[in-house]
């Protein structure tokens, strides 16, 4: 009983997002050899630009070193002065090794915190993209969480 | 009866899944009281060495998970250090697990803050047994207030702040 009371004051406490709805994963191919990862983050709530980590499947496929943006400074006690990211985060991902129409899976790792004090664990999301045809323009942008899963969150 | 026997496949449930996706938590054997799951928690300090939670037991425990990449987590640990040096002798025992660290980092934060109560290395799987306490979203600060009798009696996400945690453990103390 005192555990099932404790939950519950918790949850009034601290009306906080899943680290996914914090912080929404997209990316499209804008063509065969160029990825774009998009970080949309909810008031409130910010990114660590240093804790970034892209990785691409399958083997054969490579990414560059991502095209980052500059991020505002945060002074930090501990660490010294770190970069943060507030509302859209467009990252751009060199992509070597991978053929048009071939899928690639682009995992993204970020870890963030919200400004009410609390902060959350390195969090892993995934996009499966269909590269495009040569000279085919930018595919569609694919949602880590498709829209329709959030409306029952 | 059927509500403990959920909560014993939950816990068994977090406990297997942790350990079959290769992240370690330490040894973990619950103990007699389903209503704390950190009963029976054993895990490895800074230097490796192995510290079961069940030696802090008798005392007003208050296991906070944190990490030093966790701003805040770093803001409220002198409010807990000047705790444990005035309330220790009247038996408030604060303990950390540090989610996902290295031990240098610690280290180097605790020579900071003169941290005097001892610090556990825990892995992922530690924040999730943490969900098993109300931490539904696994995010840090996550505080826990554990009485003598070793019954959790409040779980905190986010800040603990000094006044709230006086008033805590005022009662237990």
């Amino acid at each position: 009983m005192l555990w099932l009371a404790a939950s519950t004051a918790i949850a009034a406490e601290a009306p906080l997002l899943p680290a996914e709805q914090a912080f929404r994963y997209s990316a499209r191919a804008l063509d065969n050899r160029t990825l774009e990862a998009v970080f949309v983050i909810a008031d409130g709530y910010y990114l660590y630009r240093d804790k970034f980590a892209f990785a691409v499947a399958p083997d054969g496929a490579v990414l560059g070193v991502p095209e980052l943006p500059a991020g505002k400074i945060k002074a930090d006690q501990f660490f010294g002065n770190v970069e943060t990211y507030r509302g859209t985060v467009v990252v751009k991902l060199p992509l070597g090794g991978a053929a048009s129409g071939q899928s690639v899976v682009l995992t993204a790792d970020s870890q963030g915190c919200a400004d009410v004090g609390v902060c959350y664990p390195p969090t892993r999301q995934k996009v499966t993209l269909a590269l495009p045809a040569a000279g085919a323009g930018p595919t569609a942008k694919v949602e880590a969480i498709p829209p329709k899963k959030r409306w029952f969150q | 009866m059927t509500k403990t026997l959920v909560r014993w496949i939950a816990v068994a449930l977090v406990a297997l899944a942790a350990l079959a996706g290769g992240i370690y938590f330490g040894k973990y054997s619950p103990g007699e009281s389903p209503a704390n799951p950190l009963q029976g928690l054993t895990l490895p300090d800074v230097d490796g060495r192995d510290q079961p939670l069940d030696q802090w037991r008798g005392k007003v425990l208050v296991v906070n998970f944190w990490a030093t990449w966790c701003d805040p987590c770093r803001e409220e640990i002198p409010e807990f250090v000047k705790a444990q040096a005035r309330l220790g002798d009247k038996g408030l025992q604060f303990v950390g697990i540090a989610i996902a660290d290295q031990p240098d980092k610690i280290r180097r934060f605790s020579t900071d803050v003169g941290l005097n109560y001892p610090t556990l290395m825990g892995g992922y799987g530690a924040l999730e047994l943490s969900k098993l306490l109300g931490n539904r979203l696994a995010a840090l600060p996550f505080s826990v207030v554990i009485d003598r009798q070793g019954r959790v009696v409040h779980t905190q996400l986010g800040l603990l702040k000094p006044e709230k945690l006086e008033t805590i453990i005022g009662k237990l103390l």
